[in-house]
Formats: structure tokens, sequence, C-alpha cells
């Protein structure tokens, strides 16, 4: 009978598993070997440098930039993401009225390709928004990609309006999953709203907040698309993420084994900080 | 009697045979074929293919082609780095820089003879290698300064050859509250482009080995006077422009332009589309951005370039395709009056108004235009110039120094070269 489900299981696994190896494992081994080679991405010669490449990335200062970006692009984003995903989430859970249509308004965004966002945004902050500036004389600084100050600034608010709404469901999803007999149990005690939000619901949050956490963190030290279509990495190297860094390097650059290295210390820094996130989140989730 | 009747049959038998020998070589001819391509397009190429399809539809109705059109600048390397994994299409359109990147890789065709001869000669010299030309130039963009015709009437501005001329009319400008500059510096692209026609005035057209002399140490960025001048034009432009230029795209800048609120444009032949789609009867000209010598030359740069694969298995097809694009010549009218560029092939002109051609003609009459493929083969763009117009923006924007620009463009000399 073991021997039937374990044969079961395995039919269910395998296909997803092939294009999980082809499109994923293989890639990333090859990403491996081609790091220790000068291969420029045309030629039939790969040749072998060693390490030559990992040391080079510790000395590069465009390569330092992007991680530096990324970072601060990673941090702003978890941070505000969640708060605001959290009290989107509670306000919808508080019985409001058209909850359904905020909902749905909130969530919206997150379909569109981030590409799309990224020239609705350039369009907002170059034409729309400066536009209404005009109409009420204000004098607000909206051109946010045009400077290298205000660049994370504007892709933070471009980010956040599309991925808010899809963090907020998951936060939705837990509170609904609270159960009501804690809530009256600490009403019971004498706990008022905001105790029971910190002692009741967010312990009982912790695993929704572990998805969320580690996904936004993730999802962020992963942007590319949406730089792609709004500042192109600028105003010059201002807004450059470490993806692409790489890929202007290892493609436009004709530095195939030079990208592969950066490569690999990107998935490198992905698995550290998504195991640190969850062996930490998942000690303080609270099991019913 | 029997003999005759066997002669009879045998003749019969070999007419039924040579005819259906015919009927397969017909068929054959006519067996329908597809034709891959890649279009790296400018932001004037896009919709050529669809004059082109129309055209070999009507010659050769059996040959489709099936376009893949990418941004030249951003995706047209790297779709081409993939393909030359995974096998090339049957033909490439790029430009003609391109054939010094990928020729020497084996992997492009020689293109024959006789559609060569239905282009002009200056459009075979730099994509000839070792004798052997491997790009069909089809059309040719000029760079330089377009400037408001009946904004320099209005103010007494003669066309400046200096760079204290250029500065007086600035100067006037600035007076007068006119902005010096329309540009748009959100595209990167356009820092590294006017870089490279500061780069050709200043630079090549004084030691067109400036690139092979850099590869080999014997100058740089850092210690060039004339580099560091061509970057500092840069500043020039920033200093006398919007103050939105890191915010402002080229349609909204080149519309700005043609509402009077700048005097002058540092662009291409690509502005042209731009400018006639929003006001068909704005007056512009052309002339080349003053050197420190005084003697800058406008800037050719041949465009539409097509190459073919060295393993295509279909070079009948491939080769009717060259015809029909170096033989039509109302498909060429059509592609030249749409992407408003100049002509490269033998007595086909365009029939579009542009106004700056009568400075074109001047200038081409005074043998003061200049390839600009030069300059592109001895620093190529890709890994290379785009990355030192990154710089420049951060210098421009204050988050790097000058030297710091210089240095980072040293420092990438490796992929100074497609080689």
């Amino acid at each position: 009978m073991e021997k039937k489900m374990f044969r079961q299981y395995l039919l269910l696994v395998i296909p997803g598993l092939v294009i999980f190896t082809i499109g994923l494992i293989v890639p990333l081994f090859l990403s491996v070997r081609y790091s220790v080679t000068s291969w420029d991405g045309m030629s039939v010669e790969k040749p072998f440098i060693g390490l030559k490449n990992y040391i080079d990335l510790f000395h590069d200062k465009e390569f330092i930039d992007a991680w530096w970006f990324t970072i601060k692009f990673t941090i702003g984003n978890t941070i505000i993401q969640n708060v605001l995903a959290l009290l989107f989430a509670v306000a919808l859970d508080s019985g409001i009225r058209a909850q359904k249509i905020y909902r749905t308004a909130l969530f919206v965004p997150c379909l569109v390709s981030a590409l799309i966002v990224g020239f609705v945004w350039l369009k907002m902050f170059s034409n729309v928004l400066p536009a209404i500036n005009d109409f009420l004389g204000t004098k607000f600084n909206f051109l946010l990609f045009g400077s290298s100050d205000t660049v994370l600034s504007g892709l933070l608010i471009a980010n956040n309006w599309q991925w808010v709404g899809y963090w907020m469901l998951i936060y939705l999803a837990g509170l609904q999953s609270v159960p009501a007999e804690l809530h009256e149990a600490a009403r019971v005690d004498g706990a008022n709203a905001v105790q029971r939000f910190f002692h009741v619901t967010i312990p009982m949050l912790a695993p929704a907040i572990t998805i969320c956490v580690v996904g936004i963190t993730t999802g962020s030290l992963k942007v590319y698309d949406l730089l792609v279509s709004s500042t192109k990495g600028g105003p010059g190297r201002a807004s450059t993420s470490v993806i692409y860094q790489t890929y202007t390097t290892a493609i436009n650059g004709r530095q195939y084994g030079y990208g592969s290295a950066m490569t690999v210390t990107l998935v490198l820094a992905l698995l550290l900080v998504a195991m640190l996130q969850v062996n930490t989140l998942r000690k303080k989730e609270v099991q019913m | 009697m029997k003999k005759k009747l066997l002669c009879t049959c045998m003749a019969a038998a070999m007419a039924v045979s040579s005819f259906g020998c015919l009927t397969m070589t017909a068929a054959a001819e006519e067996e329908p074929v597809t034709l891959t391509v890649l279009a790296g397009q400018s932001t004037t190429d896009a919709g050529i293919e669809d004059m082109i399809d129309e055209a070999l539809a009507e010659a050769y109705p059996n040959i489709t082609l099936e376009w893949e059109c990418v941004d030249w600048g951003n995706d047209f390397q790297p779709k081409m780095q993939q393909y030359m994994q995974s096998g090339l299409p049957d033909i490439m359109i790029g430009k003609a820089q391109d054939v010094a990147t990928y020729a020497p890789q084996g992997i492009l065709a020689e293109i024959g003879s006789e559609y060569l001869d239905a282009g002009l000669d200056a459009a075979r010299e730099n994509v000839t290698i070792d004798g052997k030309t491997y790009g069909l130039v089809y059309n040719a963009l000029y760079q330089g300064v377009y400037y408001n015709k009946a904004m320099f009437e209005e103010n007494g501005w003669e066309i400046p050859t200096t760079q204290d001329e250029l500065q007086a009319i600035i100067d006037d400008c600035n007076e007068k509250g006119i902005t010096p500059f329309a540009s748009h510096m959100v595209d990167t692209w356009s820092i590294g482009n006017v870089t490279m026609q500061f780069m050709m005035n200043d630079v090549f057209n004084n030691d067109p080995t400036w690139g092979d002399k850099f590869r080999a140490g014997e100058v740089s960025f850092s210690d060039s006077e004339e580099a560091q001048t061509a970057y500092n034009y840069n500043k020039l432009i920033y200093d006398n422009t919007y103050e939105d230029t890191f915010s402002l795209e080229q349609t909204d800048c080149d519309a700005r332009m043609v509402l009077g609120e700048a005097a002058m444009k540092v662009s291409g032949s690509w502005s042209i589309q731009n400018f006639l789609d929003i006001d068909e009867n704005f007056d512009f000209g052309i002339f080349p951005f003053p050197n420190q010598t005084g003697d800058s030359k406008l800037i050719f740069e041949p465009n539409i370039t097509i190459m073919t694969s060295a393993s295509t298995e279909h070079q009948d097809a491939v080769n009717k395709v060259l015809e029909v694009l170096t033989t039509n010549k109302d498909l060429a009218v059509e592609i030249y009056d749409y992407t408003k560029t100049a002509s490269m092939l033998k007595d086909v002109t365009p029939t579009f108004a542009n106004p700056s051609q009568e400075d074109i003609d001047k200038y081409a009459a005074d043998g003061m235009i200049v390839d600009v493929t030069l300059g592109n083969n001895q620093l190529v763009w890709g890994g290379f110039q785009e990355e030192n117009a990154k710089d420049i923006a951060a210098w421009l924007q204050g988050d790097a120094t000058f030297e710091d620009a210089l240095a980072a463009s040293d420092g990438r000399v490796d992929a100074s070269s497609a080689g």
C-alpha cells in the first residue's frame, strides 16, 4: 500500500521536478561553471580563470553600489509593504462598508505586469502629477525619477502601489482565521483594542508574517522589470539593482563569465536571507 | 511496325517525364518558405516590416517573413547572443556597426555584389571586413544640432562654427528666457549618442585610431584633453537645458522644441519624425556641434543594415528578399518617407519635405560630413558607450566627480572593442 502511495506521489511530483530542474537547477549549475571563466557569451572558447571573477566583484564599485541600492530598496519595501498591508487588512477586517470594492481596488495593481507599472509611474511622475501641480498652482516636486536623491522614493511608491493589495489578502486570510474566542477571552480579561492587537492578533498572524516578510524580501532583492520601464537604472546608476547590473554586464557588456559570478552571489544571498528570516520568524509562530 | 510503336511509346514517356519534371521544378520554386527575421529597430523604424511584407507578397507570394522586432539599443545584442547559441535567424537587421561585432565570429554571410551595387559606395566602407561585405546599408541618419530656423532669424543668430559663437547664442537665449538646448536625459542613450557626436569632432576627426591607442594604453580618458572636452560638452548642455531633463522623454522634449520653448537640440534624424508629426510646418535646420578647432563635420550614420546568416537553409529566398529591397524603388521611397531618413540606394530619393536637407546638401557639397561608424567601431556602443553615458549622467547629477567618470571609462577598456 505504501509503495503504491509512493508511486502515486512520485508520479505527481515528477513533472514539476523535471521542469524545475531544467528551468532552474541546470542553469544554476551552468552559471556556477561560467562564473569561473572569462566567456564573452559569443565565442566558442570559455577560458578558465579560477576565482578571479569573484575576487574582482569585491573591488567593483558599480556592483557594490548596485547591492547598496538593492538593500535599501529591499528594507524600504519590507517595512512599508508589511505595515501597509497589515493596516489595510485590519481595516478591511473591521466590517467597514463596501469592503469588497476596497479589496478589489487594492488588489488589481498586482495583476498588472511590473513593466506596465513602471511605465505608468514614469508618466505619473513626469506628466500627470506635474500637470495637476500646474492646475492647482502648487509646487510639489513630483519628478521623483529625475533625481538620484528621490528615485528610491519614487520606486518604493510604485512598487508598494503594486504589491500592497496582494500581501494584504494574505494578512486578511490570517486575520479571518484567528478564533473569535481568543479576542473574547482577552476582552473578558480586560485587554483593550491595542493590547488585543499586539498580544492576540500579531502572535496569531506569525505564519502570515513569515510568508509576507520572506516573499517581499526575496521579491525586492530580485527587482528588475520595474526598473527597465521606469528609470533604466538611472539617473546615472542611482537605481541600478543587482539583477540590472548583472544583465547589463553579462549581456550588453559581453562579460558572461563575470555576470555569472554576480548571479551566483545573488543566489547565495537570497538563500541566506530567506533561511535567516524563516528560522527567526518560525520561532515566533504560535502553534494552536 | 513494332519498332515504330516502341519509339512512339518511348518518346511519349520521355515527354511525359519531362513535363513532370518541369511541373515539379515549378512546384518546388513556389514551395512556401518562411524566413525568420530579427529586426533591431530604432524608434523611427517600427512599422516598416509591414511595408516590406506587402512588397514581398506581391513579388514572391511564397515567401513569408516571420518578424521579431526589438529595440536595437536594449535588446538586439542580447537577442543575437541568444541566437548565436541556438541558431541564427535567416535575416538580421541592425546597424552598420553590428557588422564589426558579428562578422568576425563567422556567422554572417557575404552579401552578393548584385545587391550591393544598388547601394551607394559610401554605404560599403564600414560594413566591409577583409574585402568582404557583410551588410547591406539601406538608409542613413544625420546627427548634429537641430535648430529652430525662425527663432534664429528673429534673433539674428548665425550658424555657429566655434565654441565662442555657440556660447554667444546660449548667452542670448538665457537673457531672453529661451531654453538654449532641448534634451531628454532620462534616456541615457541620448547622452551616449551626443557624447559620440562630440568625440567624433574633437577626437576621431583628428585621430581615427584613438580607440586602438586607448586599448594599447597610449591614450586614456583621464589624460586626453580632447576626450575630456567631449565629455565636458555634456555639462554645457545640462547647464543650458530644461530643469526636468532627467524626467523628460524624447517625444515631450521634441514637442517643446517644436512649440518654440528651446532653440536647439543635439540629436539625429530620429527627431524629424516627431518634429513633423507635431507640426508639419515646423522649419528647422541642422549644423554640426562646434568643436575646439572650428572645423566640425556633420555626422552621418548608416542605419538600417541588413545582414544574413551564413548558415541559412533558404539562401535563394533570402536573396529574393534582398532583391526586393534593392530593386523596389516604391518600397524604398515609402520607407524613407515614413522613417524620415536619407536613401542609401542609388537613384532613390525620399519625397518627404525635409527642411534640414538644404543644410545637409551644403555640408555634403563642402565635404564636411563624417561617418560615425568609425567612432562606433573604435569604441563600441554595447558595454562601453552606453555604460560611459551612465557615469556621465551620475557626474551631471552630482553623484560622481568628473574624474570618477573618466576613470570609469578607462576602467572598462576591455569592453571598448567588439573583438
